[in-house]
């Protein structure tokens, strides 16, 4: 008998032609309707169940409307564009946090990685929401800041304290040897942060630093308790105006995958294009 | 402390160095080398010979003792520490060159940053550097791509790269595959030649034969013996050298 991998896997395919199955896309794509067909039945189960009449013609308007002859965006399209705003801003904000968070705890300064720390165990350690409420009823008052600055500070005084921590893991999985070199050629800490260690540490860390960000994109969902008109509070309207209960939250939730899919795939891009050879 | 001589390029005075956990890796070690001098340090491992070479730049810190590099004393000041950085190149043993760079913005990266030379000077330098070293066709390729032999010319072209005045070594033959060593200890012997000031950390006798002024002998921190290359192998005094010798010969 042969030993060889491939001759191997070849008799194996002959003798268990059925076997093929499983690794063709073919059977993925079964996988995937039939998913779709039993959540389709369960979903049609259970409404029935509760007498849920659907009515999908009555929600394109809460989508688009032609107003005058021209496309206007309905409520829902406009809490995505705020739901956007407010993610790109927190992300910006928890990007710069978090690195300022890890970079303080790797230092020599005492004071600096204590400051940290309590902060880290803080925010790690306490629900969003019971932060966004702080902020908004206790902390933002004091410091003057308005409904949405309060909301921004939440979110990205949360998703920061994660995203340090992603930073921090980053940095120290580099080899020692890469500050020693960067040090023995005269470059200052900053040069070698710069040039050195956190061009090679983002590549390591764009597949968790991803998973935040769609964290942070969801979680802004969360500030529609503090009455931002953002895409979860537009749907809790409308499904209370309408009682299109089923009909919004479904397609809320499909918005929502449609920002954070393409996240994915471009940052599956980047990592590709990236991609330092070892 | 000494009065520092003009023809003394390092002076090393009494330097220990204890890691956290107790270990005493460099214990009371003197040694003084001249402009142009080329220093092999030989010694069994853990003997301190990389410790020592590690606190000559300042990325070890000794914590008594005093080391003078071209009339600059090393101290907790950040400022002396960069001022000596500049002046001493270092060669690693497993080479440490920048995964994410190519060859020539490895040895651009310390003109541009330090010197703050603009591109086309910094390239034009580099250029010549990686002539010398026999790989400027390779400029474009990335570390990875390099055989041991290759990467170990290129970190010898980056540490040269701001022109120091001495070379630290760290057993740069160590890692590489017999057929390269030589490519390596070539280039070494064309710096010696050309009036380097060396200090080199490793086990080859052939380079110490050829090129070194003297060689040092340490064992458990400290010299044991030092003396001219042919001296020492022929005839070494101490019991301890001998046994060393014994085993890597």
């Amino acid at each position: 008998m042969k030993t060889d991998g491939v001759s191997t896997a070849d008799s194996f395919h002959r003798a268990k032609p059925w076997r093929f199955l499983f690794r063709s896309p073919g059977k993925d794509v079964a996988q995937f309707i039939l998913l779709i067909v039993v959540g389709g039945w369960l979903i049609s189960l259970s409404t029935a169940r509760l007498g849920y009449y659907w009515q999908w013609y009555r929600l394109p308007r809460y989508l688009f409307r032609i107003e005058a002859g021209r496309l206007v965006a309905g409520d829902l399209i406009k809490g995505l564009f705020f739901t956007l705003r407010i993610s790109g801003v927190s992300l910006a904000l928890a990007l710069t946090i978090g690195l300022a968070t890890a970079l303080l705890r790797l230092s020599d300064s005492f004071m600096g990685r204590l400051l940290t720390r309590v902060y880290l165990e803080v925010i790690r350690n306490t629900p969003l929401l019971v932060q966004v409420y702080l902020l908004y009823f206790v902390i933002g008052p004091i410091l003057g800041l308005g409904r949405f600055a309060s909301a921004v500070m939440a979110l990205s005084l949360f998703e920061g304290a994660y995203m340090s921590e992603i930073f921090r893991a980053g940095i120290v999985s580099l080899h020692k040897g890469q500050w020693e070199a960067a040090y023995s050629l005269g470059l200052s800490r900053f040069d070698t942060y710069r040039d050195v260690i956190l061009p090679q540490a983002i590549r390591r860390i764009l597949p968790p630093l991803t998973g935040e960000v769609i964290s942070l994109i969801k979680n802004t969902s969360l500030v529609s308790l503090v009455s931002l008109s953002d895409l979860a509070l537009q749907a809790r309207v409308i499904a209370a105006d309408t009682f299109l209960t089923f009909e919004v939250w479904f397609v809320t939730a499909a918005i929502y995958l449609a920002l954070t899919i393409p996240l994915s795939i471009v940052v599956y891009g980047m990592e590709k294009r990236f991609k330092v050879l070892t | 402390m000494s009065e520092i001589h003009e023809d003394y390029i390092i002076e090393i005075e009494n330097v220990s160095k204890t890691f956290t956990g107790g270990v005493e890796a460099v214990r009371g070690f003197s040694a003084k080398i001249r402009r142009q001098e080329v220093v092999v340090i030989m010694g069994p491992s853990g003997s301190g010979k990389s410790t020592l070479l590690r606190c000559i730049n300042g990325l070890e810190t000794a914590e008594s003792g005093a080391i003078v590099v071209d009339g600059i004393r090393l101290d907790g000041d950040k400022r002396r520490r960069l001022e000596i950085r500049k002046e001493v190149g270092m060669v690693f043993q497993s080479f440490n060159l920048f995964p994410h760079l190519t060859v020539l913005e490895n040895v651009n990266l310390a003109q541009r940053r330090v010197r703050k030379k603009n591109k086309a000077s910094a390239t034009e330098r580099s250029l010549e550097l990686l002539q010398m070293v026999g790989i400027a066709d390779k400029a474009n390729s990335y570390p990875a791509q390099l055989s041991g032999g290759q990467q170990q010319r290129v970190a010898i072209a980056r540490a040269l790269a701001l022109a120091p005045k001495v070379m630290l070594f760290d057993e740069p033959t160590s890692a590489l595959d017999p057929e390269m060593i030589n490519e390596v200890l070539d280039v070494m012997k064309k710096l010696a030649r050309s009036g380097m000031t060396m200090v080199v950390v490793t086990h080859e006798m052939g380079f110490a034969r050829e090129v070194s002024d003297w060689v040092i002998f340490m064992d458990d921190g400290q010299i044991v013996e030092t003396g001219a290359p042919e001296s020492i192998f022929a005839r070494p005094q101490e019991e301890r050298t001998r046994r060393f010798l014994n085993q890597i010969l």
